[in-house]
């Protein structure tokens, strides 16, 4: 069977990669004694996938992932035994079994909803008033790193919703699709430039809050349609 | 205190965001815990002179670590070398250098300890204390300070850290760890001064406590006499020695980095020590006698770490494992055991003349590595006046089988600078791969795997304390230079020959510390504040400037590294007993220099002197020699 499972990446894992995190999940299943599946051939390894990767520096909140099992597991059960097996910043909170034959959680996502506060009060506040103007524009070009190097985009298009709340935080969603895809670095960037701003290292705290799939052309929560 | 801590961990997350590798002290990793403070008696500050990937991968640091969190009084955390770029936004923000768990200072603790790992960790030493708030010296450390402690390989020859560290244990850590720590939480608690607890600790068996003695020294450099400042402190300092490693502390679960480190695994103890005298080995000779754990015992072990750990390679560590009693017994208990769970079963330290063909074909259905082998020398003559007891005869057959299971890829170890080494050894050297290569080619093209790899590295000797070899001079850089020249040159016309070298400089450095006298502490803590750290890093490496420390300071590093020593010399670490004798090893040197071998202990004791510890060493007979 195939488990789905939503799980968090706390505050002090903010800094640990992509590839460090699907590590520690494999360990973690090994411990849990589940009975994971394996694949074929000369090196097996645990058939695990994520929905996505995280960018280093943000916490995740409703992390997705799925796990081949050779046997049925009931959901409550695999939950409290991944937990057990968990470190303390990297824990699983709900979990489900997905359609046998369903298309992997990697190819139904569609964007992500983000939080970004800009910790520098100031820069916050003037960040802040200057949303409205910059989403008046019709193309925002912003700078995407690519296997080749850095080529331009128009990230308006991908910007499906921005706005700040009362403390001046970025709330926003992004498109993340194979050829259309905004990273939060992406969008700040432009939005300092738009304020004239050229130096990019600003501090900021980033969170991932939900990964978004689309049900009917209507944007939902990746775990509510897989 | 909380808001302090709020405040520095703000500063700590802002220079996280900035450093290459943050992962490396973030913490927080799976079986890592952050004990209250409060709550315990003493804090231990486990300090690993090395980066975090170096350290983590450490065996010793984890049974430490386990075992002192393992006292229901005290806490253990852990601090690592911070790299260059984390070090200077350190002292830029005025960051203490702070612990993986509860991100305290390391002044805050009541001990901290060290583990002497390799001598050219020795600078990160002043480093850490330096970015932790520790006095360098011991002398100018106040009552509140911790007591600062050092343990491991190069404990053996403390007087270069004399200056440093406040006491050092010697041997085997399991049973002294826990002496010491009881000692200072006492003295801690007592509220006497500061000396009280160094002479307290000089009465623990095994501790040298080097503020207690003094050296002088002849015209021509070397030692006179070594005096205790104090009539109680011992005059010779016994090493440790766990008897019974059954019973000995083992973790059942530790810590697993998020970060890939250099041994990413399980790594199984099985045996401690070594029966083969190789004359230039100093883990052979310090780590009698061989004592073994039981197949019981590793299954335990084995069991449990990997059902904590969930990793999925357990490596087989000793000194020597290929002379473990029942090894083919435990490859096949270990890989039935885990046949289910996919783990795979390493023996790193394969020595060439004892595994089994039959565990070879056992660990190869899993995974397959790089086979290693370390003849060390080039031909027979060197092989005997080293005693390293294996044959050309042995390489070549252990090989073929090697080739015909379907391994292509062969490392071999080598030695350049031994003593009495000629140009015929180098030779010999080159000869072996070739022959190696040629081993390769006989087995017929469809039985053997593709791309023959053969790595022949070689390191520079360094001889060191507590070997036969304690007393000869190192080969000179510009020796070692040219050796390598000449092999690089010779190993280029060898087809699949992959040749590598150490940089000689770095050996001489370790020569020097390795023999050096108390005198040292000065050129080292001269180098540190010239800008020497990492030195075990090639590409921070500053010869330049240890040679800068080392003229100021008056002193001749060839002095150290270069210069015959008689047998009658007072050697700096003639105060330890380390169980082998001086005249045992004396007696070795003289064989080595006719180039007559001595056999493995397990055929016939050869009265080393490890037999004062009753009924420990199985092979010891009293009244022997």
């Amino acid at each position: 069977m195939r488990m789905l499972a939503l799980f968090e990446k706390g505050e002090r894992l903010r800094h640990i990669g992509h590839l460090d995190i699907m590590r520690a999940m494999q360990r973690a299943l090994r411990r849990s004694s589940l009975p994971v599946s394996y694949s074929k051939g000369f090196n097996p390894h645990i058939l695990l996938g994520f929905a996505s990767a995280m960018p280093v520096g943000a916490v995740g909140k409703c992390e997705l992932m799925e796990v081949e099992l050779d046997s049925d597991v009931d959901a409550g059960e695999f939950e409290k035994r991944m937990n057990e097996a968990l470190p303390e910043d990297l824990k699983v909170f709900s979990c489900r079994p997905l359609p046998p034959h369903g298309p992997a959680l990697m190819a139904q996502v569609c964007a992500a909803s983000w939080h970004l506060k800009i910790l520098d009060d100031d820069l916050r506040r003037r960040v802040q008033e200057s949303i409205p103007s910059f989403l008046e524009k019709d193309e925002i070009p912003a700078m995407k790193k690519t296997k080749s190097g850095e080529k331009e985009v128009n990230i308006r298009p991908m910007i499906l919703h921005l706005e700040a709340e009362e403390d001046g935080t970025l709330d926003m969603t992004l498109q993340m699709e194979e050829s259309q895809s905004c990273k939060p670095s992406m969008l700040l960037e432009s939005l300092l430039r738009h304020n004239g701003i050229q130096d990019f290292s600003v501090r900021y705290a980033l969170t991932r809050d939900h990964l978004l799939g689309r049900h009917h052309d209507t944007l939902c929560y990746l775990e509510d349609i897989a | 205190m909380d808001l302090y801590a709020d405040r520095i961990d703000d500063r700590i997350e802002a220079m996280l965001e900035k450093v290459q590798k943050a992962s490396r002290y973030t913490g927080g990793e799976m079986n890592t815990q952050v004990k209250p403070w409060d709550k315990a008696r003493l804090h231990y500050g486990f300090c690993f002179p090395d980066t975090y990937e170096v350290g983590m991968s450490h065996l010793g640091m984890k049974i430490l670590y386990g075992l002192v969190n393992a006292q229901e009084d005290s806490v253990c955390e852990r601090f690592f070398m911070p790299w260059t770029d984390m070090k200077a936004l350190m002292e830029e923000e005025q960051v203490p250098l702070f612990s993986m768990e509860s991100r305290r200072p390391l002044c805050d603790f009541d001990m901290i300890g060290f583990t002497l790992q390799y001598e050219m960790s020795y600078t990160n030493i002043l480093a850490m204390m330096d970015l932790g708030r520790v006095h360098l010296l011991s002398r100018d450390r106040e009552r509140d300070e911790p007591i600062v402690v050092a343990g491991g390989p190069c404990a053996f020859n403390p007087e270069p850290l004399a200056d440093f560290i406040d006491a050092f244990m010697l041997g085997d850590g399991e049973e002294v760890t826990l002496d010491v720590t009881r000692t200072i939480r006492d003295w801690k608690e007592s509220g006497e001064p500061r000396m009280e607890c160094m002479k307290a600790l000089s009465q623990i068996p095994g501790v040298y406590v080097p503020s207690l003695y003094e050296t002088d020294y002849h015209e021509d450099g070397t030692i006179r006499e070594m005096r205790r400042l104090w009539d109680g402190a011992p005059e010779k300092v016994r090493k440790c020695v766990v008897t019974d490693l059954n019973t000995a502390y083992y973790p059942m679960e530790i810590p697993v980095p998020y970060t890939e480190i250099i041994h990413d695994r399980i790594m199984l103890e099985i045996m401690r020590g070594c029966t083969r005298g190789c004359r230039f080995c100093q883990a052979g000779l310090l780590y009698r006698p061989v004592r073994e754990r039981s197949l019981d015992r590793l299954m335990e072990l084995a069991v449990s770490l990997e059902k904590s750990t969930g990793y999925e390679d357990i490596s087989l560590s000793s000194l020597s494992s290929g002379d473990y009693t029942c090894l083919a017994e435990l490859i096949r208990d270990l890989l039935r055991r885990f046949k289910q769970e996919h783990v795979s079963i390493s023996l790193p330290s394969l020595r060439i003349d004892s595994i089994l063909k039959e565990s070879l074909e056992e660990t190869q259905k899993e995974r397959k590595t790089s086979l290693t082998f370390a003849p060390e020398a080039g031909t027979q003559r060197l092989r005997d006046v080293i005693n390293k007891g294996v044959t050309e005869s042995d390489l070549i057959e252990k090989v073929t089988d090697a080739f015909q299971g379907g391994w292509s890829s062969v490392k071999l170890y080598f030695m350049i600078g031994l003593p009495t080494e000629t140009c015929e050894d180098l030779d010999g050297m080159a000869d072996l791969c070739q022959k190696v290569n040629r081993c390769y080619f006989t087995v017929p093209k469809d039985q053997r795997a593709k791309g023959l790899r053969i790595t022949a590295s070689a390191s520079s000797f360094v001889p060191k304390p507590f070997t036969p070899f304690q007393w000869v001079p190192q080969d000179t850089q510009e020796m070692l230079r040219e050796k390598q020249q000449y092999l690089k040159e010779k190993m280029k016309t060898i087809k699949g020959v992959n040749f590598n070298y150490h940089e000689s400089k770095t050996s001489y450095l370790e020569a020097c510390f390795a023999r050096g006298d108390r005198r040292l502490g000065r050129v080292l803590l001269r180098a540190y504040q010239k800008g020497c750290i990492l030195d075990g890093w090639n590409e921070l490496f500053r010869f330049d400037l240890w040679m800068e420390a080392f003229e100021e300071e008056g002193l001749d590093p060839a002095f150290y590294a270069f210069r015959a020593r008689s047998r009658d010399e007072i050697l700096p670490w003639d105060f330890i007993d380390a169980g082998v004798t001086k005249e045992f090893l004396w007696r070795e040197y003289e064989k080595s220099q006719n180039a007559v071998v001595t056999p493995d202990c397990r055929k016939g004791c050869q009265g080393c002197g490890i037999h004062k510890w009753k009924g420990v060493c199985s092979y010891a007979h009293a009244g022997t020699v």
